[in-house]
């Protein structure tokens, strides 16, 4: 081992140690100096993903391995078709993507990723290793925020089905449930895991919609309304908590009810520019140490054992999974919902 | 005619088919081919599904009233405020210039959002303090409706007609005007039957530009439609593309195929509204000059006017967002926001490296883009409106042809396109896919300064003996001026917010200012956001001043 690579391993090493983790660092790399200095020699990792705020782990990951961490957004609606155009041209820039779980699996039947199962997920949940392509490392969690200078805690919705409750008329925001795939994964989710019957469902919905929502098109633009005290009351994500911090925001359902959200995924690319330098940043992403900062900075929901957002009360409630859904089913269920709020 | 003049025509409609026919190509085979991307099995499925949805009607309805409204609007105020201050002797002229070109600077998203903090029904600051003022039990207003997004749109698009109108206006002969009303015309009818005829072309262009523009405006439709529940064809096509996990752009293409035609439809209209040219030259020698008109006792009413529509328009917004940028989240003014209030958010994105490698991208984009487009625009206008032979009318529906798709499909087009190519993931292909897609921003406003230089200046230096390129830089380029810095400044400040094609090119290393602005957006960082707009408003403001300065010193020096 060289000079350079002893320094790294002994700091990566360092670092792992400090945080009292076994898996704080690439563990497949940490171990293999040779994979650690082909990984290094390829110089970057070119990371496609649909997820915000990763600027932490990037910069860690570059600390930590000397690789230099290049992120690109692409938003839902160009993922799939850039990741393909490019991939059929033969001129695929990434090494690494992420996205909801459906849109990998659709990337995994196409041949794009390649089987990689990262040592740093020891621990994860067996549901979110069982693909050979895919491994799952968070949860796009969704709940509702209202904001707690106009709304007192006693009087705030404590379980999903309040949100029906007529006082609320005219002061919820929400992404259109007609057009948005989260938001309607997440109501079909509410049907299968938190209502008792389709019935009581239906109800609720019709409830919901009686109270003429206003929409956005995605969850970004959802906790602004509910910051400013335009809306009281918004459909949206936690991690707004931290992210959108000093802003007034408190989170329920505090009953019990459970959180549900679409599996956030991350997979290698088959014939990534990158290959080394591509496992070692799937193996730092999935490791403790990028995770928590996924969950402190940006208050993400992850699978790495024992991790949370620091936001009061999560770590109590029970986070799950949606099934995943179709893009039939979708635009069946959005075109239903598009009729019960008449979204059009 | 000049023999090299077909020449010319067809070398034009050769570079200019190449930049703007590929990718709408792409997307042509796309929208009849299975899959997601351009390539794939013939089908007409996705065009069955798209003109299939019993929804389109109410959708085509809302797009017409959209953008016929907000057409009218950027038209009616950008004639006013020109008139106003090209032809008047209106105080602070050279301040109302500007900004009655703000808005076009302001990204149209944050525009959009500022509007929302004003207008909102629930807390808007407008409505808020006119409820109070008038003891009103509702909020008078409603920007998430119909005539709020063609309020909002209409300034949007305001100054781009200004840009258009503005130069006929500052070149055109008073002597016309002076006849009517030596022959005892009112000055109401001498406006009706002389300035504003003689002005049709530029008021024409003015009109078409914003139709195309408002057909393919999303941000407006997004920020205060959707929250209406108003959908118009820009939202509808998103939402085409948006709902499922694989987005089929083929359909939305299809789709926008009908908006192609659309277009293609206007600037035939165009063509046989403005045909007879020869009825707008007013410029005919070295000997004409523009005079200003006394507005005496109307002075300080007009200016009063004037200053209350530039607060609004431009202002009222450019506050709103100093004011977002200073404070920690969304928050309604009170004394809470005012003691919470910081730089942070500035002294964040100045020290992102994302964001300050976006500025330099942006500037270099607007700069070069902007001169490379405006010389590309000098020649296709001049072939569109001295040389009016089919092939020039071909020459005039490509110009057009990439900027009547909404920038999102056209974007997936360029990429369909850039990937076959090394380009791909370049900045030169973001450079090459703006010039293409905003060549109308470079081409109308000169073609409307053109339709007024007289043939006989330009044949008078033919036979003289200077070449058609000599003649173009000594003659006809030094008569253009205002127009060609209304075409540089129209291509600079929309290439600095550029975001639909950019955010679907660029990459890393080619990342721009307004996907920088895209991803606080996502993460709804409406203070960074706000700061990092306003930055962008102060770079486009500059180029605007430099470039206003550079024409006018280029006058001065072909006058003396």
């Amino acid at each position: 081992m060289n000079a350079i690579d002893r320094r790294i391993f002994l700091k990566l090493a360092g670092a792992a140690g400090l945080a009292g983790i076994s898996g704080a660092l690439p563990s497949a790399y940490a171990a293999d100096e040779t994979a650690l200095s082909k990984a290094k020699a390829e110089g970057k990792a070119v990371f496609y993903a649909n997820i915000t705020s990763v600027k932490a782990i990037m910069k860690a990951f570059n600390a930590d391995t000397g690789i230099d961490g290049i992120y690109t957004r692409l938003s839902s609606s160009k993922f799939l078709p850039t990741i393909l155009t490019e991939s059929g041209a033969g001129k695929l820039l990434a090494d690494v993507v992420q996205a909801p779980r459906p849109m990998l699996e659709l990337l995994n039947e196409k041949k794009v990723l390649a089987p990689y199962h990262s040592p740093a997920a020891a621990g994860y949940p067996d549901w979110a290793t069982k693909d050979a392509g895919i491994t799952l490392f968070g949860i796009e969690y969704v709940s509702y925020l209202y904001n707690k200078d106009h709304v007192k805690e006693t009087d705030a919705p404590k379980r999903y089905e309040d949100l029906a409750d007529p006082k609320w008329k005219g002061k919820i925001v929400m992404a259109n449930p007609a057009t948005h795939s989260s938001t309607i994964s997440w109501l079909v989710g509410l049907k299968e895991f938190v209502f008792k019957s389709e019935a009581d469902w239906m109800q609720y919905l019709k409830g919901l919609a009686a109270n003429q929502p206003m929409f956005v098109d995605s969850f970004g633009p959802t906790p602004a309304p509910v910051e400013s005290g335009e809306k009281l009351i918004g459909i949206s994500m936690p991690k707004y908590i931290i992210t959108k911090a000093p802003a007034p925001l408190a989170w329920g359902p505090r009953g019990g009810q459970p959180l549900l959200g679409t599996p956030r995924a991350i997979g290698v690319a088959a014939h990534a520019p990158h290959p080394n330098a591509a496992r070692a940043f799937m193996d730092f992403w999935l490791s403790k140490k990028a995770m928590s900062l996924l969950a402190k900075d940006v208050g993400e929901y992850v699978l790495a054992p024992g991790v949370f957002p620091p936001i009061d009360g999560i770590d109590k409630v029970k986070v799950m999974p949606v099934r995943d859904l179709s893009d039939s089913e979708i635009q069946k269920w959005g075109h239903e919902f598009g009729q019960i709020f008449a979204a059009k | 005619m000049n023999p090299s003049r077909p020449k010319l025509t067809w070398l034009l409609i050769a570079i200019v088919g190449f930049l703007t026919l590929c990718p709408v190509a792409m997307l042509f085979i796309g929208s009849f081919s299975q899959g997601l991307t351009a390539f794939g099995k013939f089908t007409l499925d996705k065009y069955l599904a798209a003109y299939t949805d019993p929804v389109l009607l109410d959708v085509t309805i809302n797009t017409i009233v959209f953008v016929l409204g907000s057409s009218i609007l950027a038209t009616g105020l950008a004639l006013f405020l020109a008139y106003l201050n090209t032809r008047t002797n209106i105080p602070f002229k050279p301040l109302f210039t500007v900004l009655s070109i703000v808005p076009m600077m302001i990204p149209h998203l944050l525009f959009s959002v500022s509007w929302a903090l004003l207008l909102n029904p629930s807390n808007g600051l407008i409505n808020s303090f006119l409820k109070e003022v008038f003891s009103l039990q509702s909020a008078p207003f409603n920007i998430y409706s119909l005539p709020g997004m063609i309020l909002v749109e209409g300034l949007l698009n305001m100054p781009i007609a200004y840009l258009i109108i503005a130069p006929a206006m500052a070149s055109f002969d008073v002597s016309l005007e002076e006849s009517s009303r030596v022959f005892g015309a009112s000055v109401w009818r001498t406006l009706v039957r002389v300035t504003l005829p003689v002005l049709r072309p530029a008021i024409l262009a003015a009109f078409v530009l914003g139709m195309v523009r408002s057909l393919a405006s999303y941000a407006v439709p997004r920020v205060l439609g959707t929250p209406g529940r108003v959908d118009v064809l820009a939202t509808y096509l998103y939402q085409m593309v948006a709902t499922g996990f694989s987005p089929d752009y083929g359909k939305a293409a299809a789709l926008g195929m009908s908006v192609l035609a659309a277009s293609i439809g206007l600037i035939v209209l165009y063509r046989a509204l403005t045909s007879e040219s020869g009825k707008y030259v007013t410029i005919s020698g070295r000997g004409y000059r523009p005079t200003t008109i006394e507005l005496k006792r109307a002075r300080m009413p007009l200016f009063t006017l004037v200053a209350l529509l530039s607060f609004v328009m431009a202002v009222l917004p450019v506050a709103v967002l100093f004011y977002t940028s200073l404070v920690p989240y969304s928050m309604v003014p009170s004394a809470r926001a005012f003691s919470l209030m910081g730089w942070k958010n500035w002294i964040d994105v100045l020290q992102d490296p994302a964001s300050l490698l976006s500025l330099k991208n942006s500037l270099f984009l607007a700069v070069v883009g902007a001169s490379l487009g405006v010389l590309l625009s000098i020649f296709v206008a001049y072939v569109i409106v001295k040389i009016r032979t089919r092939a020039s009318g071909l020459l005039e529906s490509l110009s057009f042809l990439s900027f009547s798709f909404p920038g999102i499909v056209i974007g997936i087009g360029f990429m369909w396109f850039f990937v076959q190519t090394p380009l791909y993931a370049t900045l030169t292909a973001l450079l090459v896919a703006y010039i293409a897609t905003y060549l109308p921003y470079g081409v109308r406003p000169l073609a409307s300064a053109f339709v007024q230089v007289h043939a006989h200046l330009e044949e008078s230096s033919l036979v003289c003996g200077a070449s058609a390129l000599t003649t173009m830089r000594r003659v006809i380029v030094p008569l253009l001026i205002p127009g060609i810095v209304s075409a540089w400044i129209l291509m600079a400040t929309m290439f600095v917010r550029e975001l639909t094609v950019s955010v679907v090119l660029s990459r890393p290393g080619s990342e721009v200012l307004a996907v920088q602005i895209l991803s606080f957006a996502d993460d709804g960082l409406w203070g960074k956001l706000s700061a990092l707009g306003i930055i962008m408003i102060l770079i486009s403001t500059t180029l605007v001043l430099l470039a206003m300065y550079a024409g006018k010193k280029f006058r001065a020096a072909q006058g003396a």
